[in-house]
């Protein structure tokens, strides 16, 4: 009896339980936390965002598993969750990004862009014949005015602005990590270390592939995104030791 | 047209970055709104004149609006409004154009500026005018924005196609070859507010003497970091800086 209640508010659309709450939208946090994990920091000089991209074969081109993604000069997203999904909202922020531009001539700022992107997620908890989106975004970048930003999305359509974050599987966990090890005022290449050694907090034995992970940086120098390469990501992992491909 | 549509009203979900983003009005607009403006509907005629000093700027009007320059319809315009908490835009072309193009632009400014926290800037004011002038509903009208940013001061003039252009100082209506010569060889960047205030009246006021399109009075309009400070007179020397 209880089980035909629940499908009753469990099906099609989002509506409201009994209780208040939105089943589709808790399913859709569910999808979230079956996708690898995905880390920003917000340091003084700027804002990092690392991904694992974690492959089951290897013969997939691994360069094909996009996390990170460029919106706009200044802002980059990180994704987890449904790849398919975070495509769709990527493409809508590149978009408003540029409406911005062409609207003021101006870049768009960070929050703006996030609460952009959580207002298209809420109407998808609010729509007949839809499911909301089944991923998180970690909306990274730097203002016109030289402030890094660092923003959430969530199923929801909430916006929610940290000074560092994990979405995505173990979040738990690693953002115990954060929660230990973060310090405000720290340098960029320090956040870069920083974001590393919490994606290591998902392995067992506490390493990282460095062709298994993405790192990109917006710094408040040059207001840009910018990727790190594989021996820039190999030199940060052998510096922490948290054991680059290389040394064995 | 983007991609992306609302799940809620099927409307585009990106949205035109060339209409307002408050467009409800504006959707029964009919297609014969230029024709009309283009008829013999109240025409400003008019001289309006910007300048801008390290200080601030001084915006000045005079105060007649005609039936195609030949009949004056009225002696008391007001043809510089405040649009933005350090800016103002004149009113310049066709009256109704032009009065819907500054309510719009106003509520614009102040939507932006309570979604975003902090005022619009006044090259993204001037970059939004463009874009209405260019492609929204407003038609005939060729004002000047004039206003204080973290940038410094600034005066834009928007043609009717949607042109924007900065200067220093710049004047557009039909008036416009008599007050730039007044104001050419007599403008310093460095010159006080008293002394713009002054040229702006000036350049106006040699306008009016021989323009049929301008005449009866001048407002003048200051902007600084502080706000905006309008003020018309039916007598130019009146408008003059007090020293």
């Amino acid at each position: 009896m209880q089980d035909q209640n629940q499908q009753a508010y469990d099906r099609g659309m989002t509506i409201f339980s009994p209780d208040g709450r939105l089943y589709q939208v808790e399913y859709a946090r569910e999808a979230i936390k079956r996708g690898t994990a995905s880390v920003g920091v917000r340091t003084a000089d700027g804002v990092v965002l690392a991904a694992d991209r974690q492959v089951r074969s290897r013969l997939i081109e691994q360069e094909s598993i996009e996390k990170l993604h460029r919106i706009d000069d200044h802002i980059a997203v990180a994704s987890a969750g449904h790849v398919a999904d975070a495509r769709q909202l990527v493409d809508f922020a590149r978009e408003q990004a540029q409406v911005n531009r062409l609207r003021y001539d101006e870049p768009i700022g960070v929050e703006s862009l996030a609460k952009e992107v959580t207002d298209y997620i809420q109407r998808y908890t609010q729509s007949g014949g839809v499911r909301p989106f089944g991923v998180a975004l970690a909306i990274g970048g730097v203002d016109p005015d030289g402030t890094p930003k660092l923003f959430e999305t969530d199923p929801s359509g909430t916006p929610y602005e940290w000074q560092a974050t994990a979405i995505g599987g173990n979040r738990e966990t690693l953002m115990g990590f954060l929660e230990d090890e973060y310090r405000p005022g720290r340098d960029l290449d320090s956040g870069i270390g920083l974001a590393l050694e919490t994606l290591a907090e998902s392995d067992e034995d506490g390493e990282i592939d460095s062709e298994a992970v993405e790192v990109t940086v917006v710094d408040t120098e040059t207001h840009r995104v910018r990727s790190l390469d594989a021996d820039e990501i190999e030199s940060h992992l052998a510096e922490l030791e948290l054991g680059g491909e290389s040394d064995e | 047209m983007s991609r992306f549509t609302d799940p809620l009203t099927g409307a585009d979900a990106v949205g035109d970055p060339t209409a307002p983003e408050l467009r409800d009005g504006f959707d029964g607009a009919d297609a014969n709104a230029q024709a009309r403006d283009e008829e013999s509907v109240n025409k400003t005629g008019t001289t309006t004149v910007g300048i801008a000093t390290g200080e601030g700027v001084v915006v000045a009007t005079d105060m007649r609006a005609s039936l195609g320059g030949r009949f004056v319809s009225n002696k008391s315009v007001q043809k510089v409004e405040q649009v933005h908490p350090t800016g103002v835009l004149t009113l310049v072309g066709s009256v109704g154009g032009a009065q819907s193009f500054i309510r719009t632009l106003r509520s614009e400014a102040d939507l932006y500026e309570v979604r975003k926290g902090e005022p619009m800037s006044l090259h993204g004011l001037a970059t939004l005018a463009g874009n209405f002038a260019r492609g929204g509903p407003f038609f005939a009208i060729n004002p000047i924005l004039a206003g204080v940013d973290e940038a410094g001061s600034h005066v834009y003039s928007i043609d009717p196609a949607g042109g924007v252009m900065a200067d220093d100082y710049t004047v557009t209506g039909s008036g416009m070859q008599l007050a730039y010569g007044t104001i050419e060889g007599a403008y310093d960047r460095e010159m006080s507010m008293a002394d713009a205030r002054d040229l702006a009246v000036r350049a106006v006021e040699a306008a009016s003497e021989r323009d049929t399109g301008s005449g009866n009075g001048v407002y003048v309009a200051e902007v600084t970091d502080e706000g905006v400070d309008i003020e018309g007179f039916d007598d130019t020397d009146a408008a003059l800086a007090e020293r």
